[in-house]
C-alpha cells in the first residue's frame, strides 16, 4: 500500500491544563473525502486547525504528502481551508476574493484571470464576478469561498463545519456540489460536521470523535452497521436500546423484560446474570412475526407518527421503547395506540454493547 | 405627552442658540472691517497674510504626518490586541484615554525635560528634532480618537477568521494588514485621520512651548493683536473642522459593506 497522503500522528493538544485531543491518530490517502463527525466540543475544529497550522500540537506530529509540516506557518501549508463563516474580505470582489491565493502568490494577471474564470465555472456562478460578499446569499458566499479556497490549487482542503449556517435545502445541495467538485478535482480533503446524516452521505471515511479521541475510523457502511463502541451506536444512526439480563453466555440467551431471546454466537465471553445492552436500528425491526426473523418480542404501540411515504411506531417494551419504520399503504391503516404489538428481528442485526 | 414636547423643541432651540450665537456673532463681526459695510476685507487680510500661509502650511504638513504615524502605530497594535491579547483590551483603553486626562502642558514638559539638549536624544536641539517631537506629542493627542475609530472599525469585521483566510491562502502579516485589514476599517481610519486634522489644526500649546511656527500659536499672536482679522481666523478655523467632519459622513459612505454573518 502507498503511503498514505495525510498522516496525523499521534496528535494531542492541551488548552492550559485541559487536554482536549489525545492520541489522535489518523491515515488519509491521496484523493480520499475524510469526514470529522461528533458532539459540539469534541476537539474536531482542533484537530483541524492543528492541520492547517493555527493550533500548534502539545505533541505528535502531522506529514502531508512525505513532508512534515508539523511546526510549518499555516501561510506555508498550501492548504485550502472553508469556514463555516463564510469569511469573505468583504472589500473585495468575487473574482478577486477567489484570486487572493493566487495574487498573494505572485501570479500574472492573466493566470490569475483564466484561473478565477475557470473556478467561477465550477462553483456555477459565472456571473458573479464582480459582485461583493454582501451581495450574495450565504449559499453563494459559501461556494465562493470553496472555490477561493481551491484556486491555488492546495495539496489538501479543509472545510469545519461549511454548511452549517444555511438552510436545510441548501446544505442539502451544497453537500452534494462540494462532494462532486473534490471528486472532480480528486483533492484529498477534510470536512469536519456535526451531522450525521451529512457525513453518511457524503463520505469516502468517517472518523467519528468523542472527547478528543476518535472512537471509530471506517467507511460509512461500517461506522453504521459495526459500530465499535456504545458512543458511535449511539450518536450515528437512530438506535433503539434494549437493556437484557445474560441468562446462559453458550446457548446465547438473554432475558429482556420477562421475554426470552436468543442470540446464538454473541454473547461469547459473557456470564450468566451480567445485564448487557442490546441495540437494533429501526429498519432492522419489523411489525408483526416475520418468516425471515428469527426474534422476536411482545408489547404495546406507545405512538404512532405519520410522516408521509413512512410511518414512525414507537412500541413500549417494559420500560423502554423501540421505534421502527414502516412504509404507508393505503390499503392497511396503521395500528393505534395501546394496541398490544409484536415485533420481530434477525438476531444477527442485535448489537451488543457492553 | 404634548408638553413634554413642546419642551423638548424649547431645549433643543436654546441648545441651538447656545451654540450658533456666539458663532453667528464672531461671523457678523468678521465682516465688519469696513466701516459701515459688511465686506470680506478681513478675509483677504487674513488670507493675504505670509505668516497665516507658512503657519498652515507648516501645520497641514504636521496633521498629515501625524495621521500617517498615528494610523501606522494604532492600525497594527489595534488589530493585534483584537487578535491575539483580547484580555488587554481595557488596559488599552486605559492608556489610549490617557491623553484625555493628562494636559498637554504636562506631557510637552515631561518631553522637554526627556528630550533636551543635555539628554540622551536631545532632539530639541535641532529644528526638525523638534517637528518630529511636536509631531509624536500629536499622535499621543490624537490616539484617543484614533484608537477608538479604528478599534470600533475592527468590530465590524470578524478580524480572527479573515486573518485565518489570508493566511490559509499563503498571505504573510504585512499582506494581512495592508489588504485585508486596512481596507476594511479604511473608512475608520479615515474619519480617525480627519479627527486628527481638527485637532493638529487647533493646537495650540504643545506647538507654542516647543516655538514651532504652527497655526494654533499664528492664531493667538493675530488675536493679541488685531479686532477683526481674529474673528475671520475663528471662523475659517471652524469651516476647515467642519470640513473635516462633513467629510467623514461623505465617506462613510463607501464602507465596504460586510456580508450578514450566519449565527
Ligand atoms: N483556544 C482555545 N482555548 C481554550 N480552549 C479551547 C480553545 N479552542 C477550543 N477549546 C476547547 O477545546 C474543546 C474542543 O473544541 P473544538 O475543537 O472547537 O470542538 P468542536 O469543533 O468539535 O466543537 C472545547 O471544549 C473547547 O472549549
Ligand atoms: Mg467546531
Amino acid at each position: 500500500m502507498a503511503d498514505p497522503f495525510l498522516s496525523i500522528r499521534h496528535v494531542e493538544k492541551s488548552f492550559g491544563t485541559t487536554r482536549v485531543v489525545q492520541d489522535f491518530n489518523l491515515d488519509v490517502e491521496a484523493g480520499e473525502f475524510v469526514s470529522f463527525l461528533g458532539p459540539s466540543g469534541c476537539g474536531k475544529t482542533t484537530v483541524l486547525r492543528m492541520v492547517a497550522g493555527f493550533e500548534e500540537p502539545s505533541s505528535g506530529n502531522i506529514v502531508v504528502a512525505g513532508k512534515d509540516i508539523t511546526r510549518l506557518r499555516p501561510n506555508q501549508r498550501n492548504i485550502g481551508m472553508v469556514f463555516q463563516a463564510y469569511a469573505l474580505f468583504p472589500n473585495l470582489t468575487v473574482a478577486q476574493n477567489i484570486g487572493f491565493g493566487l495574487k498573494v502568490a505572485g501570479a500574472s494577471r492573466a493566470d490569475i484571470d483564466r484561473r478565477v474564470t475557470e473556478m467561477l465555472a465550477l462553483i456555477s456562478l459565472p456571473q458573479m464576478a464582480d459582485r461583493y460578499p454582501y451581495q450574495l446569499s450565504g449559499g453563494q458566499q459559501q461556494r465562493v469561498a470553496l472555490a477561493r479556497a481551491l484556486a491555488p490549487k492546495p495539496k489538501l482542503l479543509l472545510l469545519d463545519e461549511p454548511l452549517s449556517a444555511l438552510d436545510a435545502k441548501v446544505r442539502v445541495s451544497l453537500r452534494e456540489e462540494i462532494r462532486t467538485i473534490q471528486k472532480e478535482l480528486g483533492i484529498t480533503t477534510v470536512f469536519v460536521t456535526h451531522d450525521q446524516e451529512e457525513a453518511l452521505s457524503i463520505s469516502d471515511r468517517i472518523a467519528v470523535m468523542y472527547g478528543g479521541k476518535a472512537e471509530q475510523v471506517g467507511t460509512p457502511f461500517e461506522i453504521y452497521n459495526r459500530p465499535a463502541t456504545k458512543f458511535v451506536a449511539n450518536f450515528v444512526g437512530t438506535l433503539n436500546v434494549l437493556e437484557g439480563t445474560v441468562a446462559d453466555a453458550a446457548a446465547g440467551t438473554v432475558v429482556v423484560d420477562r421475554q426470552q431471546l436468543s442470540l446464538k454466537g454473541k454473547l461469547d465471553g459473557s456470564r450468566p446474570g451480567e445485564a448487557l445492552s442490546l441495540a437494533l436500528r429501526p429498519e432492522a425491526v419489523a411489525l408483526g412475526r416475520r418468516a425471515d426473523s428469527d426474534a422476536s418480542l411482545s408489547g404495546r404501540i406507545a405512538d404512532v407518527h405519520f410522516l408521509g411515504s413512512v410511518i414512525r411506531i414507537r412500541i413500549g417494551i417494559g420500560d423502554r421503547i423501540v421505534s421502527l419504520d414502516m412504509f404507508n399503504n393505503s390499503s392497511a391503516p396503521p395500528p393505534a395506540v395501546g394496541e398490544p404489538a409484536e415485533i420481530s428481528f434477525s438476531s444477527k442485526d442485535v448489537l451488543v454493547l457492553h | 405627552m404634548k408638553a413634554n414636547r413642546i419642551w423638548s423643541w424649547i431645549f433643543l432651540a436654546l441648545g441651538i442658540l447656545y451654540f450658533a450665537l456666539p458663532l453667528i456673532g464672531t461671523l457678523e463681526f468678521s465682516l465688519k472691517l469696513r466701516r459701515g459695510a459688511y465686506s470680506l476685507d478681513a478675509y483677504w487680510v487674513v488670507l493675504g497674510d505670509p505668516r497665516f500661509q507658512q503657519t498652515f502650511l507648516y501645520s497641514v504638513m504636521m496633521a498629515l504626518a501625524t495621521i500617517v504615524v498615528g494610523v501606522l502605530l494604532v492600525v497594527p497594535t489595534a488589530y493585534w490586541v483584537r487578535l491575539k491579547l483580547p484580555g488587554w483590551r481595557p488596559f488599552m483603553e486605559f492608556i489610549t484615554l490617557l491623553p484625555l486626562v493628562i494636559p498637554p502642558i504636562v506631557i510637552v514638559f515631561g518631553y522637554i525635560r526627556l528630550y533636551n539638549t543635555s539628554s540622551w536624544l536631545p532632539l530639541t536641539g535641532s529644528a526638525m528634532g523638534t517637528n518630529i517631537l511636536l509631531m509624536f506629542g500629536y499622535v499621543v493627542l490624537a490616539l484617543p480618537y484614533m484608537y477608538r475609530a479604528v478599534d470600533t472599525g475592527l468590530r465590524a469585521i470578524d478580524v480572527a477568521t479573515l486573518t485565518e483566510a489570508a493566511q490559509s491562502l499563503g498571505a504573510g502579516w504585512v499582506t494581512i494588514l495592508s489588504r485585508v485589514i486596512l481596507p476594511n476599517v479604511a473608512v475608520a481610519v479615515l474619519s480617525g485621520a480627519f479627527l486628527t486634522f481638527a485637532i493638529v489644526i487647533g493646537e495650540f500649546v504643545m506647538a507654542a512651548l516647543l516655538s514651532r511656527p504652527a497655526f494654533g500659536p499664528y492664531m493667538q499672536l493675530l488675536g493679541a493683536n488685531r479686532a477683526y482679522e481674529p474673528a475671520a481666523l475663528a471662523v475659517i478655523a471652524f469651516a476647515i473642522t467642519w470640513g473635516c467632519m462633513a467629510l467623514i459622513q461623505v465617506v462613510s459612505r463607501f464602507a465596504p459593506k460586510t456580508p450578514e454573518q450566519p449565527h
